[in-house]
């Protein structure tokens, strides 16, 4: 991040921020968190029907620590919930979720259940929430594009500026 | 190859009521199924019995579940068991006191009641005496009470009512 500095003109910023953000939104490599049918809606919009792939998603990042993007598809549990906090937490910034499926976002059929855990926002921050029960393909490229316009007007400097930790010497 | 002889539920019972006397405490049928319900001191050697005789040859346990049937009648323990060689399936009921729910394990028979032993103790608080590793299966390990008991309070629901519910069908819960 150490592109743009508080001594970088405007001009320069407003480039180097367009490429940036060009290139990060285009190159978005997924990881699947699937936990119940929904992923395999998600699954269905990678092969070549639908292929989020022309929209610059690459699907099967070699594991979290190489993904961008985190799809959790399905219903979480409780108990599961430790595991989705350990694979965001491995995941390198900037990253960015999207809740797919009304479990996901709120619990959806088993909003009164004993085990689930109603909305996956209170494990990890979601940029993205798609409904549906579950939410067809289609819908999944519609949250990847409002994904994508959100990426595009971030500013990365004002989003990690002040959190860098200083190096350990 | 032993010959493929299926008892009927009749003369399966009237065999384990000669076996087992007063301890088969009831006997029915049900789609064509034997079922038995058995006192909870030989549970465990009926089922035995069951696997072991040739006659019967229930050599596969399909599950062991739990019946919640309220304070005064208490928990039913039901555990289904099928004859890969003569194609009949007999299930053994135990019923127990509902402040006195332990049942003898029958894992040591089956290692498949090893698991469903395990869930249906974190289900329905019910012991099984004598398991190898009585502890929670599917549910995580601070998880307090047990979901599949009537009594059991889904927190969600006492805050909000069903939402699906439509006119006329309010009443009846």
């Amino acid at each position: 991040m150490g592109l743009i500095t508080e001594k970088t003109s405007l001009p320069r910023i407003q480039t180097v921020k367009f490429i940036l953000n060009w290139g990060r939104r285009y190159s978005l490599w997924v990881m699947n968190f699937g936990l119940a049918c929904c992923a395999i809606e998600f699954i269905a919009a990678s092969t070549a029907k639908n292929d989020f792939i022309r929209l610059g998603v690459i699907p099967t990042a070699h594991g979290p620590r190489q993904a961008d993007l985190l799809v959790v598809a399905g219903t979480l549990t409780d108990k599961m919930a430790p595991a989705l906090k350990r694979v965001y937490e491995q995941m390198p910034d900037p990253k960015y979720v999207i809740s797919f499926g009304s479990c996901s976002n709120c619990g959806g059929p088993y909003w009164d259940s004993y085990s689930v855990t109603k909305g996956v926002d209170q494990i990890v921050p979601i940029d993205v929430y798609v409904p549906g029960c579950p939410p067809r393909p289609e819908a999944l490229l519609h949250g990847i594009i409002e994904l994508q316009r959100k990426i595009k007007d971030e500013d990365i400097a004002e989003k990690f500026g002040g959190t860098v930790q200083p190096a350990v010497s | 190859m032993e010959r493929s002889s299926p008892l009927s539920p009749d003369e399966a019972t009237s065999r384990l009521r000669a076996q087992f006397g007063a301890d088969i405490v009831d006997a029915a049928e049900q789609h064509g199924h034997t079922v038995v319900t058995v006192t909870r001191e030989r549970y465990h050697d009926v089922c035995r019995f069951v696997r072991d005789e040739p006659e019967f040859a229930c050599d596969y346990a399909d599950f062991t579940s739990g019946v919640d049937w309220g304070e005064e009648r208490g928990f039913e323990v039901v555990t289904h068991l099928f004859s890969t060689t003569h194609h009949h399936n007999v299930r053994v009921k135990v019923v127990v006191p509902y402040d006195d729910a332990v049942v003898p394990t029958v894992s040591d028979l089956w290692a498949t009641c090893d698991w469903h032993e395990r869930e249906t103790a974190e289900m329905f608080g019910i012991r099984f005496l004598g398991h190898p590793q009585p502890v929670k299966l599917l549910l995580s390990e601070p998880f307090d009470g047990h979901p599949l008991r009537k009594d059991f309070a889904l927190m969600t629901r006492e805050a909000k009512p069903w939402p699906g519910a439509v006119e006329g069908e309010e009443d009846e819960e």
